[in-house]
C-alpha cells in the first residue's frame, strides 16, 4: 500500500464518499451508569470516610458520632506511642499490642501469599492438562473454598490434637489460611491458562529452547500478572481472616484478633479508626506504587512500531481531511 | 501433454464423498483441538503432572482433608462434659439435630436466618454489582482507566473486614450514626425512634454483608465481561439485536461464569460468616455460624461438629444448584 492508493484513476462517485466526523453522541447509558458508579463508590468508602473522619477527635472522642472535639491528631499519635498526654491527663494507648499484633500479621500474610501463589501456580499447571480423577480433584479445590473458616479452624484443632501437635499461628494458623487462597489463587491461573495459546510454548520449542528454557522465559513473563494476583489474593485473605485464626492461637498475635480482643474488652477508641484508615491507605499506596512501576516498565517494553501501517506513514488510516484533499487535488 | 484427451473425472468423486473427506477433515481437526485441551501430548507427560499436583495436593490433603475428616469422625464421637468428648461411636448428636425438623429447633432457626441473608446478599450483590462491573469493562473505554476505578474499588477491601464492620456498626448504623443523622436531617426519622432500626440488627447484618461481599461479585463478572468478544457484539447489532436482545444472547451467556463464580462466593462466605455477624449486632444475631461457634466454645466438639458437617452439606447442595448455570471448567 502506498499513498497513491488514494489518488483515483479517474472521478468516480464512490471516491468522493468522505468519511465524516465523527460526532459523538451522548452516550447516556455510560453517563448513567458512571453516575451508579460513584454512588456505589460512597456506599463502599462510606464506613472509610466516617472512620477517618472520627480518627480526628479530641481525647475524649468515642467511637460514634457526634464528633467530639477540638480536632487533632492525638489519636494517629495513640498507635504509635504508649502514652498520650493532656496536661495532668495520661491515656494509655494500646501501640504496644497493635504494633506486635500489626507485625505478626504482615508477617504471616506475606508468607501466606508465597505459599498460595507458589501452589496455586503448581496446581494450575497439573490443570492444564487432563488427568484421571480430575473432575474429583477439582472439586477437592472447590472444597477449600466452601469451607467455613471456624469450621477448619476447629477440624485442625482436633487433628493436631490427635497428633500431640501444639497449634501456633506459624504452624497451624498460617496453613489453615493458605487453604483459602489456593482456590481463589487457582480460579485466576485456571482462566489465564484457558486464554494462554499453546502455540506459543511451541514456537519456542520449534526455536530450540529446551523444555526449562520455554517455561522461564516465554510462559512465566506471560502468566506471572496471575501468578501476582494469586499471592495478592493469599495475603489478603490472611491479613482480614479472624475465623480461621481465632481458634488456633492464643492470645492476639494479628491485627484482626487484636481488634475483637479490644472490641471484647469494651476498649473501643478512635485509635482503631486510625489505624484503620492508615492501613487502607498503606495498601492503597502500595498498589498505586505497583501500578506506576507495571506502566513504566511495559512502556519502555513496547516496541516503537506498532504496526505496518506506522511504519510506511499511513498511520491515521483514511481520515475525512486527507481523502478531500485527495479527491479535490 | 496429452491435452487433446481430457480424462474423464475420477468416477468416485461426487458430492458424498467430498462431505465425507470434509467431515473427515473436520474430525482430524477435533481430534487435534482435543488433544491440545487434554490427552496427553508426550509420553510420561502423567508424571509430569503428577509432580506439578503433587505438592498442592499434600497441602490440602494435611491442611484441608484431615481436619474435615477428624470434623465427620467427632461428630459422631460421644460428648462429654468434663473433657469435651470419647471416642464412642454415636449418632445422638445428629438426631439431636433432625429433632425436630423445624424452625422451633434453634439450628434450623439460624439455618433459615443465615440462608435468608445469604440468599438476599447473592441477590443483591447481583443486581447492584453487576452494572458496577459493566459499567468498567463496556463503557471505560481505555485500559489505564480501568484498572485505576477497578482499583479505587477495590480498595477497602484490604482494610480489614473486623475494622470495616466496626466501622459500619457504631458511626454509620448507630441512632447518631450518619444514616440515621441523614434522615433525621431529611425529616422522616428521629434520634429516639430511628425510621429504619440498624444498630446491632439483622438489616445492619444484611446491609453490612453486602457491602463487604460485593466485591467479589463484581470481579469475576468484570474480568469476563472484558472478555467478551466485541466484534460478536457489534454482529449482533448489525443484524439488528436491539440493546436487551444483544445483551441477553451475546453478553449473558459469555459472562454467566463470572456469575456463577460470584454467586458461589458469596452464598459460601455469607452462609459461614461468624465472626463480622458478632461485631455488628453484638450478639443480637444469631446465624448458623454464631451457633457452631457457640457450641464450640462451650468445649461441646461433637455437637459442634455434627452442625458444622450439617452445614457444609448444605453448602455443597448451594453450591450444585449454582454450578448448574455453566459448566465452570470449561467457560471460565
Amino acid at each position: 500500500m502506498s499513498s497513491s492508493a488514494y489518488a483515483p484513476a479517474m472521478e468516480r462517485t464512490q471516491d468522493s464518499v468522505v468519511k465524516r466526523q465523527y460526532k459523538p453522541k451522548r452516550d447516556w447509558a455510560k453517563w448513567g451508569l458512571a453516575t451508579y458508579f460513584v454512588i456505589f463508590l460512597i456506599f463502599l468508602y462510606a464506613p472509610m470516610i466516617l472512620m477517618a473522619i472520627l480518627s480526628f477527635q479530641g481525647y475524649q472522642g468515642g467511637v460514634t458520632f457526634p464528633f467530639s472535639g477540638p480536632a487533632g491528631l492525638d489519636w494517629w499519635r495513640s498507635i504509635f506511642v504508649n502514652e498520650v498526654h493532656h496536661g495532668q491527663q495520661v491515656i494509655f494507648t494500646n501501640a504496644d499490642g497493635i504494633r506486635t499484633a500489626g507485625e505478626g500479621s504482615l508477617w504471616v500474610s506475606l508468607a501466606a501469599g508465597a505459599i498460595v501463589a507458589f501452589l496455586a501456580f503448581t496446581l494450575s499447571m497439573a490443570f492444564r492438562r487432563r488427568f484421571r480423577g480430575d473432575g474429583v480433584a477439582f472439586y477437592i479445590i472447590l472444597l477449600a473454598l466452601m469451607t467455613p473458616g471456624f469450621l477448619l479452624g476447629l477440624g485442625t484443632q482436633i487433628f493436631w490434637k490427635a497428633m500431640n501437635q501444639e497449634t501456633s499461628l506459624w504452624h497451624t494458623a498460617l496453613g489453615t489460611n493458605t487453604v483459602w487462597g489456593i482456590p481463589f489463587g487457582f480460579l485466576v491461573m485456571t482462566a489465564i491458562w484457558n486464554r494462554y495459546d499453546d502455540h506459543i510454548d511451541e514456537a519456542a520449542r520449534d526455536l530450540g529452547a529446551n523444555a526449562a528454557r520455554t517455561f522461564g522465559e516465554v510462559t512465566l513473563p506471560l502468566v506471572w500478572t496471575g501468578i501476582f494476583g494469586a499471592f495478592l489474593f493469599g495475603f489478603t485473605l490472611t491479613w482480614n481472616d479472624f475465623d480461621r485464626t481465632a481458634l488456633l492461637v492464643v492470645g492476639n498475635l494479628t491485627l484482626p484478633l487484636e481488634i475483637v480482643g479490644l472490641i471484647q474488652a469494651a476498649a473501643l477508641r478512635p485509635d482503631l479508626y486510625a489505624l484503620g484508615t492508615a492501613t487502607t491507605l498503606v495498601s492503597l499506596a502500595v498498589i498505586v506504587t505497583f501500578l506506576v512501576v507495571l506502566t513504566i516498565r511495559s512502556r519502555f517494553r513496547r516496541a516503537p512500531v506498532q504496526s505496518v501501517e506506522e511504519e510506511l506513514g499511513l498511520g491515521g488510516g483514511i481520515d475525512a481531511e486527507a481523502a478531500e484533499q485527495v479527491v479535490e487535488g | 501433454m496429452s491435452s487433446s484427451s481430457t480424462p474423464d473425472p475420477p468416477p468416485h468423486l461426487d458430492l458424498a464423498d467430498i462431505e465425507e473427506d470434509e467431515l473427515e477433515v473436520e474430525q482430524e481437526h477435533e481430534r487435534a483441538l482435543g488433544e491440545q485441551r487434554g490427552a496427553q501430548r508426550e509420553r510420561g507427560g502423567g508424571w509430569v503432572t503428577l509432580a506439578w499436583a503433587a505438592p498442592g495436593f499434600l497441602w490440602l490433603g494435611f491442611f484441608l482433608i484431615a481436619p474435615l475428616v477428624f470434623i465427620v469422625l467427632m461428630s459422631f464421637w460421644t460428648p462429654d462434659t468434663s473433657v469435651g468428648f470419647v471416642k464412642d461411636w454415636t449418632t445422638q448428636n445428629y438426631s439431636d439435630l433432625v429433632h425436630p425438623f423445624s424452625l422451633d429447633n434453634a439450628y434450623w432457626k439460624d439455618m433459615w436466618r443465615s440462608f435468608q441473608i445469604s440468599a438476599i446478599a447473592v441477590a443483591a450483590c447481583l443486581v447492584f454489582g453487576f452494572p458496577v462491573a459493566y459499567f468498567l469493562a463496556m463503557k471505560v473505554e481505555k485500559l489505564q482507566y480501568q484498572i485505576a476505578l477497578f482499583i479505587l474499588a477495590l480498595a477497602p477491601f484490604w482494610t480489614s473486614f473486623i475494622t470495616r464492620s466496626v466501622a459500619w456498626a457504631y458511626p454509620l448504623m448507630g441512632s447518631h450514626g450518619a444514616l440515621n443523622t441523614f434522615l433525621v436531617k431529611l425529616g422522616v426519622s428521629s434520634y429516639d425512634h430511628p425510621l429504619l432500626n440498624t444498630q446491632f440488627t439483622q438489616l445492619s447484618v444484611q446491609l453490612a454483608m453486602i457491602q463487604l461481599y460485593i466485591l467479589f461479585m463484581v470481579t469475576p463478572i468484570f474480568f469476563l465481561l472484558a472478555q467478551v468478544d466485541r466484534h460478536a457484539i457489534e454482529a449482533a447489532r448489525d443484524l439488528g439485536g436491539n440493546w436487551w436482545s444483544t445483551f441477553r444472547e451475546v453478553v449473558l451467556p459469555q459472562t454467566m461464569p463470572g456469575v456463577v463464580i460470584g454467586s458461589i462466593f458469596i452464598f459460601v462466605l455469607t452462609m459461614g460468616e461468624y465472626g463480622t455477624v458478632q461485631v455488628i449486632s453484638q450478639g443480637a444475631v444469631t446465624t448458623v455460624g454464631v451457633y457452631i461457634q457457640t457450641q464450640i466454645v462451650g468445649t461441646q466438639y461433637p455437637q459442634g461438629a455434627a452442625s458444622a458437617v450439617l452445614l457444609v452439606f448444605i453448602l455443597i447442595l448451594g453450591v450444585f444448584a449454582i454450578t448448574r448455570f455453566s459448566n465452570l471448567r470449561e467457560d471460565i
